[in-house]
């Protein structure tokens, strides 16, 4: 009987077919339905900790969180929600409409609570609560939501928080970031996110298939972000930022030793809780703002250096020995570089290294810096650290920029002349430096020769960062060279004719150069980088205003910072 | 001999039990009185029918041969009765009330029809091997057998239950095909049958033509028809080699899976127990439907040998579909698997199917 043989196959090849056909579902596939399971039943409730404070120094608090509070409804049945609806709209003052449709747009399954209001005053926030008596499906969560007391103080600084975007998430992703989650943009808020950023907690449950609690599954406590502690002291901050009122620029102060930056403003600053708070129309202005106020121009603008270059002109001519404290030159106005009239600002006739400092003459640095030659002064700037970021905490430092012959040569494909030499010798030309860097160079005078490294954190999670921190690095400058220069810088802010003799009237003594950075067609930036008081000094400053013309107007600023610490007995 | 009996015995046990455990971990967190005494009362069925394995097994099938006739009358007198006073209940009308006992007399149909077939097409004693159909022409071969098989099928199709009128008319091809009635007959009236079919797609009810199109995609429609299908697909999907463990599953125990203790039972058993344990069970059933198969070889009478091959197949068939259906691989149709599914109707006739079986096999040896 051969068609039982033949049935007998057929069902052989049935039942291997019916075997490989679980294999490809519970074996090769397995992965995809058993998330897809998952999914079906697993829901997460979840509740938010609060993202790590901001102290400064002094252990004030620069940025924390509020609560925010949004009414919920627990959707399991629907005549309660109707008398919640209307409950809501009759206390928050929006109309039932209204709430009816956020309902529906928020609405996920039954299990899931339904926000109808986000972030409504906390006082109506109390009196739905007190509803929740007769009405137990009102639920009012809390949400932490960041908050800077100080409101625009230290913006830059700070940084502030948004959703993650596009960019961020595909960097982040791999580090536990998703979407929708709120990270730091800018300043320390993002440079630190990783320490700052709380751990979503909740409660996770099992539900059924009509979206019913079955059982909650467990519970994970949401875990606070970290605390950071700044070496920022909002006093100064707060002093700063006052005298650099709405004029466009930077303004930096540095302890000269440690390199602990006490206070960095920027102008135009912003409010950071209006990222915070979602308001658009804020949000769109500062981001459309031709005075770009997002934008840490201590940091991330670089500008022509300008006179200030002049200090590191005259270091690379005494170290090198092609000029001595005491070598002079005659100004007459002008002199001629390679057939090209080289002006100074004004007439100065014959001064030494410290006068010409003070008078901050031209002439007399054209011809040191041709002296010196054009590569030494690129590796003597580079010496003080300029061209290259200072690895201050804070994203987006730009290294700026500091031209070479060699550098001429590879990329432009140009001659480096004699009178490319005389520009660079009066910081202009290709030079881009930030107000961080001179800062920076600045504090070499101060503390007799260290190169230090700036910084910003104290402590993260109460643990002190200040042995972490990189050491000041000597840079092996002559103690007499030094003096020279420190000479000048005092005659600059304490002599008559000096540049910056605005100071001189202070009861603290300011020494330091200024700046007039060429920048045409528009006005010139004006420079201060000091340090004070003279002897000992404490402090280090620069000052910048973009397009604010003369180096004097910069004094000003650091003038009236000056005095107003001085007189809130901060020196 | 006796040794075969006791495999089968065995067998079907084992697969029973599994039945009743899948039965109680699919009921476990499901709230009620009828839920928490349903594995119960499927033990009761199972004790029951066991009763109706001694019983039928001690009776000589060869009895069947004279009250075949009135197998056949009772099967379709109780699937006219459905029409008259039947049960709806998952919006068909499949059930009769008898009592306590809710019976599905299309079970039983399919049962009385194998029988009926073989006797149809065998001679009378049991010294003539050889089968009437070889002598028979198209119409004692074919449109005979047809007609009476037309008057219950037609009644279950119309229920209406187009799985197990699907089963009962692949019953019929396969008996024909077994009887060595020619196979040109076969082949053109499968022609014949099949031709129009897609002529036939409005006379489907709406329910139907949704079930085929769904099978075709689930995802036409994951929240209504193609639920069941996605749901179990999981459910078998996410079991995983090793399965979650049983009363584990959360696709059953959490009622995603809809129908999980009858017809989606090797579902919740497949999410709970894993690869091994569906490829185990499924071996269960391959040796089982496989002693049916060497009970009908060597049985030389040929009214018994197309009764063993009938019974055997009516229980491949529901195998085969069921678990396909499971795995989403055929369209869903309300066909119970054999032995694990809740419903006492699916289990008596199961039972007395191998009851049957069992005494082919021992009067073989008294010839």
């Amino acid at each position: 009987m051969t068609r039982i043989r033949i049935v007998i196959w057929i069902f052989g090849a049935v039942f291997l077919l019916l075997a490989f056909g679980l294999l490809n579902l519970e074996v090769i596939h397995s992965g995809r339905y058993r998330e897809l399971g998952r999914r079906n039943c697993v829901r997460l409730l979840p509740e938010n900790g609060c993202r790590g404070k901001i102290f400064d120094r002094n252990g004030f608090i620069i940025a924390d969180s509020k609560l925010s509070y949004d009414l919920m409804i627990l959707p399991q049945d629907s005549i309660e929600q109707d008398k919640i609806i209307i409950a809501a709209s009759r206390i928050l003052g929006k109309s039932e409409k209204d709430l009816r449709r956020t309902f529906k747009s928020n609405y996920i399954s039954i299990s899931v609570p339904v926000a109808i209001a986000k972030n409504i005053d906390i006082k109506d926030a109390i009196a739905l609560d007190e509803l929740k008596v007769d009405l137990p499906a009102i639920t009012i969560q809390p949400n932490p939501l960041r908050h800077y007391p100080q409101k625009r103080l230290a913006s830059h600084v700070l940084g502030y928080v948004n959703e993650i975007d596009h960019w961020r998430l595909t960097k982040l992703e791999d580090y536990g970031y998703n979407t929708k989650d709120i990270v730091g943009f800018g300043g320390v808020e993002e440079k630190y996110d990783y320490y700052l950023r709380q751990e979503e907690g909740g409660v996770s449950f099992e539900v059924d298939h009509r979206g019913k609690l079955v059982r909650t599954l467990g519970f994970r406590p949401p875990v606070n972000g970290k605390d950071i502690q700044l070496t920022l002291d909002i006093r100064i901050q707060k002093i700063v930022e006052e005298s650099l009122g709405n004029k466009k620029g930077a303004v930096v102060i540095m302890d000269p030793y440690s390199g602990e930056i006490i206070a960095m403003a920027s102008s135009p600053a912003f409010d950071p809780e209006v990222f915070a708070e979602k308001d658009n129309a804020s949000i769109n202005n500062l981001v459309s703002n031709p005075g770009s106020p997002l934008v840490n121009r201590a940091i991330s603008s670089a500008y022509p250096a300008g006179s200030i270059f002049k200090v590191i002109v005259a270091t690379a001519g005494l170290e090198n020995k092609k000029i001595k404290g005491s070598t002079s030159f005659l100004c007459q106005g002008s002199v001629r570089v390679g057939g090209r009239e080289f002006k100074c600002w004004n007439t100065h006739g014959l001064q030494d290294l410290a006068g010409a400092l003070q008078h901050s003459c031209n002439v007399y640095f054209y011809k040191t810096g041709l002296l010196v030659g054009a590569q030494a002064l690129h590796d003597y700037a580079q010496k003080f650290g300029l061209s290259r970021t200072t690895s201050l905490e804070l994203p987006y430092e730009v290294p700026g920029f500091i031209p070479s012959p060699i550098w001429r040569k590879i990329n432009r494909f140009k001659s480096w002349f004699d009178g490319d030499t005389a520009n660079l010798s009066i910081g202009q030309g290709d030079v881009a430096v930030t107000p961080i860097q001179i800062t920076r160079m600045m504090a070499v005078f101060a503390n007799n020769g260290y190169l230090v490294y700036p910084c910003l954190t104290k402590s993260i999670d109460g643990r002190d960062m200040t042995r972490l921190r990189k050491k000041a690095e000597k840079l092996n400058l002559k103690q007499e060279n030094i003096n020279i220069i420190r000479e000048g810088l005092r005659r600059v802010a304490n002599e008559e004719g000096g540049t910056g003799s605005v100071f001189a009237t202070l009861p603290v003594s300011v020494a330091g150069k200024t700046g007039t950075a060429q920048a045409p067609p528009k006005q010139p930036h004006a420079w201060f980088a000091g340090y004070f008081p003279y002897k000992n000094p404490k402090y280090v400053i620069c000052v910048l205003l973009e397009h604010g013309g003369p180096g004097y107007y910069s004094c000003l600023v650091g003038k009236q910072i000056i005095e107003q610490m001085a007189k809130d007995g901060l020196i | 001999m006796r040794n075969t009996t006791l495999f089968i015995l065995i067998i079907a046990l084992v697969i029973c039990v599994l039945g009743v455990l899948s039965i109680y971990s699919s009921t476990y967190q499901k709230e009620g009185r009828i839920w928490e005494t349903i594995y119960q009362r499927q033990i009761l069925w199972i004790i029951l029918g066991l009763l109706l394995f001694t019983i039928i097994s001690n009776i000589s099938y060869r009895r069947f041969w004279d009250w075949t006739y009135l197998l056949y009358g009772l099967a379709v007198l109780f699937l006219a009765l459905v029409f008259l006073l039947g049960v709806v209940r998952l919006g068909a009308q499949r059930w009769l009330k008898l009592g306590w006992f809710n019976f599905q007399p299309s079970e039983f149909a399919k049962l009385a029809i194998t029988i009926f077939l073989a006797r149809y097409f065998s001679g009378k004693s049991s010294d003539d091997f050889h089968l009437l159909s070889e002598k028979f022409g198209v119409f004692r071969g074919l449109i005979m057998p047809l007609f009476f098989i037309g008057i219950p099928l037609f009644l279950i199709i119309e229920q209406p239950d187009l799985g197990t009128g699907m089963i009962l008319f692949i019953i019929f091809i396969s008996m024909l095909y077994m009887t060595n009635v020619k196979l040109r007959y076969i082949v053109s009236f499968l022609v014949v049958i099949i031709l129009p079919l897609p002529f036939m797609w409005h006379l489907l009810r709406d329910y139907q033509k949704e079930r085929l199109m769904v099978f075709l995609n689930p995802n036409i429609d994951p929240l209504g028809a193609g639920y069941t299908v996605i749901q179990s697909k999981i459910a078998i999907g996410s079991g995983g080699f090793f399965g979650k463990g049983w009363l584990s599953g959360t696709q059953s125990q959490l009622h995603f899976l809809p129908e999980s203790h009858t017809d989606f039972i090797f579902a919740t058993f497949s999410e709970e127990w894993g690869f091994l344990g569906a490829v185990f069970v499924l071996f269960l059933y391959y040796l089982l439907i496989r002693q049916g198969l060497i009970i009908a070889q060597r049985t030389n009478d040929s009214f018994g040998k197309l009764l063993a091959f009938g019974i055997s197949f009516m229980l491949f068939i529901q195998v085969a579909i069921n678990v396909a259906m499971n795995m989403g691989l055929a369209p869903i149709v309300g066909i119970p698997l054999p032995l694990m599914s809740y419903g006492g109707s699916s289990v008596f006739v199961t039972f007395i199917a191998l009851g049957i079986l069992v005494n082919i096999n021992k009067q073989r040896a008294v010839f």
